[in-house]
C-alpha cells in the first residue's frame, strides 16, 4: 500500500513539474519576443489576448496545423529520431532539482519533499544528460543532407562539447565545497548565514565560468553561430518543419531553464529565502510554498538575464568561440579548482 | 526472486561474444572498433557485479579505470583510422591487412 | 520487481548490441551501441553503482561515442558492401563458435555452485562516490596517477595524429601567420626529399619559397 502511495506521489510530482516547465518554457518565449522588442525600440507580440498572453497557444496551434516537409534524400529514421533525443534529454534532467523543503500538505499528516528523484549524484547526473543532449543536434545535422544543416550541427556540437568541460570544471569548487554531489544537500548547506552562505558569494569566479559556458552549452547569443539566421540559414534545423522543429524549439528554451534552475540550486541557494525559516517556520505549507515561489523567482531571473544578453551582445565567430572555450575559460576553471581546494584546505586544517 | 550473480555474469557473457562475433564479421574499422568497446563493457559489467555481491569496492575502481583506459584508446584510435583514410580512402579492414598502399 | 528490471535492461542491452553487429550502416551501429551503454548504467544503478553509472553515461555515451559518430560523419563512411574475395565460411564459423563459447559458459555458471563468500545483493554503501574517492585516493592511488600520464599521452597521440603535414598546393589560400615549411624549400642545398620542418618568420617568406601568390596572405 505504501509503495502504491509512493508511485501515485511520483506521478503526480512529475506531471506537475511537466506541467509547470511547459508553460515556464512557453510564457519565455513569449517573454523574450516581448523584451527584446521593449530593448529594440518596438513592441512585441500583444495583440493575441491581453498583452499576448495567448500569443504560446496560438505559436502551439501553428505548430500542430503546419505542413510537416521531410526531405526525399535524408536518413529517416534518424531524422525522426534526432528531435526526440534532443528534447527528451532536456526533459530528463528535470527530476533533480530540488523545487522545496519538505513540506507538508496542509490538512494531512503527509510531508513531501519537493523533489522527484533523489539520488546521490545528482550533479553527475545532469551532467551525463546534457552531454547526451549533444547526439539530437550532431545527427539533425546529418540526417538532414543538407550541408548548411552539416556544418550548423558540427558547429554547434563542437561547441556543446567544448564548454561542457569549462562547465563541470567549475562546479567542482562547488562540490568542494559542498562535500557532497547531491542537490538537495546542497541547497541545505546554503541556508545559513541569513543568505550570505549561497555559494555565488564564496565561488564568485565559479559562478561566472558556469554561467558563461552555460549560454555557450544552451547556443544563446553571443554564442549562437550555428543557428543564427544570418548565417547558416537556420543552422541544424534548417530541415525540420512543424512539429519537430518545435521540439527542438522547446528543447532549447527547456536546456535554458535547466541551465538557469542548476545556476539557482548550486549557487543562489536554490529554494532559500533569506528570511523565510524564522517567520514561517520549517516543514510548514506556506514555508514550502514561500520557498518554491523563490525558486521559480530566481530562476526567472537567470532567464531574464539570458534574454537581456540576447537583445544586447553581438555574436561571437566560430573559430573565436572555440578558442576562448579552450584557452581562456578552461584554464581559468581550472585555476579556480586549485584556489578553491587551496582556501578549503587551509580552513579546514587551520 | 531477485537477480543472482550468475544472472549477471551470463548477460556479460552473452555481451563479450556479440563482441568477439562482430569484431571477426565486420569489415568496416570503425565497426570492429565499436565491437571492442561492446566487449570492454561487458568486462566492466563483470566487474561491478562483483564488486556488488562480494561488497568490495575494488571491483568499481577498477572499472573507472577501464573506462579511462578505453577513452584513451578511443581517442588514439580513431586518429589512426582517420590516418588510414587519409591514405587509403577506404575503411576496409581486409584492404589494409595486406599493409600495402 | 528487480528481476522484471533485469530482464528488461538485460534484453534491451542484448537488443542493442545484435543491432550493433547485424547493421550495416555504421551510423546505426553508433546509435545502437548508445542504447547498450545506457542500459548498461541502468543495470549499474540496480548493482549499487550511481557513480560507475553516471560516470558510464558521461565517459562512453557522452564522449566516446560523440567522438565516433564525429568521425563517422567527417569520413562519410557508407553503407558496407557486400565483400568480394571473402572466405565465405566465415560467418556462419563465427557464429557457431559463439555458440559454443555461450554453451561452455553456461555450463559452468549452472554447475559451479560453491562460493567461498556467500554472494548477496544487499543494498549498500559501496558504490556511492565518498567510498569511491577515498579507495581512488588512498589505496589505489598508483594506478590513479599511471591513468593520468596515459591520458596525457592519448592528447599528445590523438593531436600528433591528427596534424595535416604536407606541402600546400599552388592554389590554396595561406591563413596569416607564420609558417612551417620543409627544409628541401627553404634551403637549396638539401636533398629534395629532406623533410625536416623549419619555421618561417612570416607568411610572406613562405608564400614566396612555395610559389603562392604573397597576396593571399594579406589579413581580410
Amino acid at each position: 500500500m505504501d509503495t502504491a502511495i509512493d508511485v501515485v506521489l511520483k506521478l503526480v510530482a512529475i506531471t506537475v513539474a511537466f506541467v509547470v516547465v511547459l508553460l515556464v518554457v512557453a510564457y519565455t518565449v513569449l517573454a523574450e519576443r516581448r523584451i527584446l522588442g521593449f530593448i529594440q525600440g518596438r513592441l512585441g507580440p500583444n495583440r493575441v489576448g491581453y498583452g499576448g498572453m495567448l500569443q504560446p497557444f496560438a505559436d502551439l496551434l501553428k505548430f500542430i496545423l503546419k505542413e510537416d516537409i521531410v526531405p526525399d534524400k535524408s536518413t529517416r529514421f534518424i531524422y525522426f529520431l534526432a528531435p526526440v533525443i534532443a528534447t527528451m534529454a532536456a526533459l530528463m534532467t528535470m527530476i533533480v532539482y530540488p523545487f522545496g523543503p519538505r513540506t507538508g500538505i496542509p490538512f494531512t499528516s503527509i510531508t513531501i519533499p519537493l523533489v522527484i528523484a533523489h539520488f546521490d549524484v545528482g550533479l553527475l547526473y545532469v551532467l551525463g544528460i546534457t552531454s547526451v543532449g549533444v547526439y539530437g543536434i550532431a545527427l539533425a545535422g546529418w540526417s538532414s543532407n543538407n550541408k548548411y544543416s552539416l556544418m550548423g550541427g558540427l558547429r554547434s556540437s563542437a561547441q556543446m562539447i567544448s564548454y561542457e568541460l569549462a562547465l563541470g570544471l567549475s562546479l567542482i569548487g562547488v562540490i568542494m565545497l559542498a562535500g557532497t554531489l547531491d542537490l538537495a544537500q546542497i541547497v541545505e548547506l546554503q541556508s545559513n548565514w541569513r543568505g550570505f552562505h549561497w555559494f555565488i558569494f564564496l565561488q564568485p569566479l565559479g559562478f561566472l565560468i558556469y554561467l558563461i559556458a552555460a549560454i555557450a552549452e544552451t547556443n544563446r547569443v553571443p554564442f549562437d553561430l550555428p543557428e543564427a539566421e544570418t548565417e547558416l540559414v537556420a543552422g541544424f534545423h534548417t530541415e525540420y518543419s512543424a512539429m519537430k522543429f518545435a521540439l527542438f524549439f522547446l528543447a532549447e528554451y527547456i536546456n535554458m531553464f535547466t541551465v538557469s534552475m542548476l545556476a539557482t540550486t548550486l549557487f543562489l541557494g536554490g529554494w532559500n529565502v533569506p528570511f523565510a525559516e524564522s517567520i514561517f517556520g520549517r516543514g510548514t505549507f506556506l514555508f514550502g510554498l514561500v520557498s518554491a515561489i523563490g525558486f521559480l523567482l530566481k530562476v526567472i531571473f537567470f532567464l531574464f538575464i539570458y534574454i537581456w544578453l540576447r537583445g544586447t551582445l553581438p555574436r561571437f565567430r566560430f573559430d573565436q568561440l572555440m578558442s576562448f572555450g579552450w584557452k581562456f575559460l578552461l584554464p581559468l576553471a581550472l585555476l579556480n579548482i586549485f584556489i578553491t581546494a587551496t582556501l578549503v584546505y587551509f580552513s579546514y586544517n587551520f | 526472486m531477485e537477480p543472482q550473480l550468475s544472472w549477471y555474469l551470463a548477460l556479460s557473457a552473452i555481451l563479450f561474444t556479440i563482441g568477439v562475433t562482430g569484431v571477426i564479421i565486420k569489415r568496416n574499422v570503425i565497426a570492429m572498433f565499436m565491437c571492442i568497446e561492446l566487449m570492454l563493457n561487458a568486462v566492466n559489467l563483470t566487474f561491478v557485479a562483483f564488486a556488488s555481491f562480494f561488497q568490495d569496492v575494488t571491483g568499481q575502481l577498477f572499472v573507472f579505470i577501464v573506462m579511462t583506459v578505453a577513452a584513451a584508446e578511443a581517442a588514439v584510435g580513431l586518429g589512426i583510422i582517420i590516418a588510414i583514410f587519409r591514405n587509403r580512402e577506404s575503411l576496409d579492414v581486409d584492404e589494409a591487412s595486406i599493409l600495402k598502399l | 520487481m528487480l528481476a522484471l528490471l533485469f530482464i528488461l535492461f538485460a534484453g534491451l542491452a542484448i537488443g542493442c548490441a545484435l543491432a550493433v553487429v547485424a547493421q550495416r550502416n555504421p551510423l546505426y551501429s553508433a546509435i545502437s551501441l548508445i542504447g547498450v551503454f545506457i542500459s548498461l548504467a541502468c543495470l549499474y544503478i540496480m548493482l549499487a553503482a550511481p557513480f560507475i553509472a553516471a560516470v558510464q553515461v558521461i565517459v562512453y555515451a557522452g564522449a566516446i561515442m560523440v567522438l565516433v559518430v564525429f568521425v563517422i560523419m567527417l569520413l562519410n563512411v557508407e553503407q558496407q558492401e557486400r565483400g568480394r574475395t571473402r572466405l565465405k565460411f566465415l560467418v556462419p564459423t563465427a557464429v557457431v563458435l559463439a555458440a559454443v563459447l555461450i554453451a561452455e559458459v553456461a555450463f559452468i555458471l549452472v554447475t559451479v555452485q560453491e562460493f567461498r563468500v556467500n554472494p548477496t545483493a544487499s543494498p549498500s554503501d559501496i558504490g556511492i562516490t565518498n567510498s569511491i574517492g577515498s579507495g581512488l585516493f588512498t589505496r589505489y592511488l598508483l594506478p590513479f596517477e599511471i591513468t593520468s600520464i596515459l591520458l596525457l599521452m592519448a592528447i599528445v597521440g590523438a593531436m600528433t595524429l591528427a596534424r595535416r603535414g604536407g606541402l600546400l598546393s599552388p592554389d590554396a589560400r595561406l591563413i596569416p601567420g607564420a609558417q612551417t615549411l620543409p627544409l628541401h624549400l627553404v634551403d637549396p642545398s638539401a636533398a629534395p626529399d629532406d623533410l625536416r620542418p623549419v619555421e618561417m618568420e612570416s607568411s610572406e617568406e613562405a608564400a614566396r619559397l612555395l610559389g603562392v601568390d604573397p597576396r593571399l596572405t594579406r589579413k581580410e
